[in-house]
């Protein structure tokens, strides 16, 4: 309970200083989003009407003065709205958030399908074909972009063969190419982990002692060495959440997926600073949280530190 | 007995796949008398509320009091004519009888009159060039009086963005209702509107019944799709596939020049750039011809000028031509010579710094062909790229030159083009021109109201910008989109602005 409370805290503490850090640097960075709301490429302005409408918004008062500003709206729940659609920008984000983490989860269900049988059977056959057969597809899967197997899948399961739509977000056929395209380039990369870790699980003395009490092979493995390689996989997919998440943007693009991606290259186009604010927000509140999932799973899947935990409390 | 349950697992699987391949045709086969297209644009969509995102109009949800007709002429749309008193400050505008709005409300100039004032609350680039002071509606009469005299007010009034939109309907980011021939059944945001024809439609039923308009920034995603059949109608298919799509006979290909001019800027702060000869000497160095034909792939014209040569108010451009020779004339005019391989000056080499961005990818190319034209004539230009070149040539003086590009007439009136980039405090003019003899004829085509005078007036100004130099015009990028052979009445426009209209059909198979 008092993990529980303090991690609360952690995280309390971590969103008040990504926000301060990314607001920061949000309004040092160059781009100005007064030229963008008055499209000065399309109607007569002068650099007069542009001073005078940065002033009326208040973007010539200090940075800090302004965050102050941000952090009472933020308190209230209020992120402010979106300078290109006018939305609040809370409404804006929760109704993309969903479809991006659709696809985030399908491309990792996508991933484990393939890593944990590739991974399993690598190391059950080290240095044998198959294991041959998984470093050629980690390397060619970690070297090809995403957006270019992407490209590649639309060719030919929607051109060639026509078997699935090439962009959209209609169905479950809808989600098929783009999480496969990132389940691939994820797997590449969790096969090779997966294998080390379970070729030194398997060499552990809890293994050589299952087998002494002849335990079946199949439930050495499956109950007791690859559970015990989950933890450094585990802790790996949480630390790299984040960068999956962003990650997707690419994909939503080249798909014409309706995920939080898009929705912040565009908002990073346009220098619409609540949406980017609040995105950073939200991407950080999440990926918090998964981490304290990934720190409380690593109790359910090693018993030494359940154990050690439990003497320690 | 695992090899059973593995068997069970896949044949679900399929079952799963197949019930879903058949519902899909189904559905397909349930609208076969239903005649649908399917849009695949370039342009992203976040809203469409009209006042904040062109996409209402393109998808005919929304229109405009005024619209630019394919010969870059002004034509009422929703009104049908207007009128100015007080020398442009007092506009009468005659709304169209028997309009409704897609609700059934009738069209009048007090929703008109709400429209506008919604308009300028939410857009501050319309509140900018619109400069409403007053509108007073009475039936189907709306006087608009602006701060300012505003001869050119018909033609920002085809702005996309002043369509007319019923302000009492509530979801406007997801469902505005207009007075077009289509009118939105679903959107998701970046991705893809679904609408229904509208039957009340004021000019006659649209000949479609369904459309979908969906977005892709990805120009191979988009061929794809259209070469999947997962859209009719592509806008910018990769450059690369052109040939390719032209070759295939269920393809057919549109491309017109579009209102957009890449052209390169001078920097009048630095003194080098006050003599004309220098500025011509520059326009001598740009291979026109090699820009259009190998920088942008064949898909763009040469540029002479600002504007393309359908306008009124273009002149009769000075012949551009690519010449080392010539170029080398005017820097000797100018007093350069050349030194130990360097185009001196008093003893001082020319050494400059040009401008370019990323976002239009054939800008850096065209900056790195000047400077090597340019070292041929021991000329050294350091190029660097900016992530934002509006910001950045607003608040510094460092650079001396800029490639750089803009739509110069976007509603057929060249006012905002010339008071942008060429009068004193302009939003595009960070390269200080300061011409008298220019200025002079912009003042007097801001007060100008006949548009004859008016055309003559800004055929002077564009001259004297010609034969000055006062910016290089390059090329004129064309708008070029793929499309089904079943599409049927279907055209590019100029402007980009219509994209579906009431009159494109399909041929049922």
């Amino acid at each position: 309970m008092k993990m529980i409370a303090n991690r609360l805290l952690e995280l309390v503490l971590f969103l008040l200083v990504l926000s301060f850090i990314s607001f920061a640097f949000m309004k040092l960075a160059p781009g100005d989003p007064v030229r963008y709301m008055l499209n000065i490429d399309d109607v007569a302005v002068s650099e007069e009407r542009i001073e005078e409408l940065r002033e009326e918004l208040g973007f010539n008062e200090p940075i800090i003065v302004q965050y102050g500003l941000w952090l009472v709206r933020f308190f209230q729940f209020d992120l402010g709205i979106s300078y290109m659609t006018q939305q609040p920008v809370t409404q804006e984000l929760a109704e993309k958030l969903p479809a991006t983490l659709i696809l985030t989860f399908c491309s990792v269900v996508i991933m484990t399908l393939i890593s944990v049988p590739v991974g399993s059977l690598s190391a059950l056959y080290k240095n044998k074909m198959i294991d041959q057969v998984s470093r050629l597809f980690a390397l060619i899967g970690a070297s090809v972009p995403s957006f270019w197997l992407g490209l590649l899948l639309i060719q030919w399961f929607s051109v060639k063969l026509g078997w699935l739509p090439s962009m959209g977000s209609d169905s479950i056929l809808h989600l098929i190419l783009p999480s496969v395209t990132l389940g691939v380039a994820m797997a590449a990369v969790y096969v090779r982990l997966l294998r080390s870790s379970l070729l030194e699980s398997l060499n552990q003395d809890f293994v050589i002692s299952a087998k002494a009490r002849g335990l079946s092979s199949f439930r050495i493995f499956w109950f007791h060495a690859l559970r015990h390689s989950m933890v450094p996989v585990i802790t790996i997919f949480g630390v790299s959440l984040g960068s999956l998440l962003g990650g997707t943007v690419i994909i939503e693009v080249l798909f014409s997926y309706p995920g939080i991606g898009k929705l912040v290259v565009d908002a990073i186009v346009r220098r619409d600073y609540p949406v980017i604010q609040g995105y950073i927000l939200f991407m950080g509140l999440f990926v918090a949280v998964i981490n304290i999932l990934v720190d409380l799973s690593y109790r359910y899947l090693d018993p030494e530190i359940r154990l050690k935990e439990g003497g320690s409390t | 007995m695992r090899k059973k349950r593995l068997g069970f697992v896949l044949s679900a699987a399929l079952a799963l796949t197949a019930c879903s391949s058949e519902g899909a045709s189904n559905e397909k086969r349930g609208n076969a008398e239903e005649k649908e297209i399917t849009f695949l644009s370039n342009f992203p969509s976040e809203t469409l509320d009209p006042h904040l995102n062109y996409t209402a109009v393109r998808a005919g949800i929304n229109e405009t009091l005024v619209k630019i007709n394919e010969d870059l002429e002004l034509e009422p749309w929703l009104a049908e004519k207007w009128e100015t008193k007080d020398n442009g400050q007092t506009w009468t505008f005659t709304i169209r009888e028997n309009v409704t709005f897609q609700n059934g409300d009738k069209l009048d100039a007090e929703a008109v009159k709400r429209s506008l004032q919604r308009n300028i609350g939410v857009s501050e680039a319309m509140k900018t060039a619109l400069k409403i002071k007053e509108i007073k509606a009475d039936k189907q009469k709306l006087t608009i009086v602006t701060q300012e005299p505003l001869p050119h007010l018909p033609s920002e009034l085809v702005h996309p963005n002043t369509a007319i939109l019923d302000v009492d309907e509530k979801d406007t980011g997801k469902k505005p209702v207009g007075t077009g021939p289509f009118e939105p059944v679903g959107f998701s945001a970046g991705s893809k509107l679904e609408l229904k024809r509208y039957d009340g439609y004021w000019d006659g039923k649209a000949k479609l019944d369904h459309a979908v308009f969906t977005f892709n920034e990805d120009a191979n995603a988009r061929t794809l799709a259209l070469q999947s059949g997962d859209a009719d109608i592509v806008y910018r298919p990769a450059i690369e596939s052109i040939e390719s799509l032209k070759a295939d006979n269920s393809i057919k290909t549109d491309v017109v020049p579009s209102l957009r001019t890449h052209l390169l800027m001078y920097n009048n702060v630095n003194p080098v750039f006050k003599d004309k000869h220098v500025r011509k000497a520059f326009d001598y160095l740009i291979d026109r011809k090699e820009t259009a034909d190998s920088i942008m792939a064949g898909q763009a014209d040469t540029a002479d000028g600002p504007f393309l040569s359908d306008f009124p108010f273009t002149p009769e451009y000075e012949k551009k031509e690519y010449s080392l020779e010539k170029a080398k004339e005017h820097f000797d005019h100018a007093g350069y010579e050349m030194k130990d391989g360097n185009l001196v000056k008093e003893g001082k080499p020319l050494s400059l710094k040009i401008l370019t961005y990323a976002y239009r990818p054939e800008l850096p190319l065209i900056a790195q062909m000047l400077q090597s034209e340019a070292k041929q004539l021991g000329i050294q230009i350091e190029i660097q790229q900016v992530e934002n070149i509006d910001e950045y040539i607003a608040k510094k003086d460092d650079w001396d030159l800029a490639t750089y590009s803009l739509i110069t007439s976007p509603r057929g009136d060249a006012s905002y083009f010339l008071n942008s980039a060429y009068m004193e405090g302009g939003a595009i003019n960070p390269g200080k021109i300061d011409n008298s003899e220019l200025t002079d004829r912009i003042s007097r085509l801001n007060a100008t109201l006949e548009e004859e005078k008016r055309n003559e007036l800004a055929e002077e100004a564009v001259s004297i910008i010609d034969q000055e130099r006062l910016h290089s015009f390059i090329v004129h990028p064309n708008n070029f989109a793929a499309y089904n052979e079943k599409v049927k009445n279907w055209k590019l426009s100029k402007s980009e602005y219509y994209i579906l209209t009431k009159d494109v059909d399909v041929i049922q198979p």
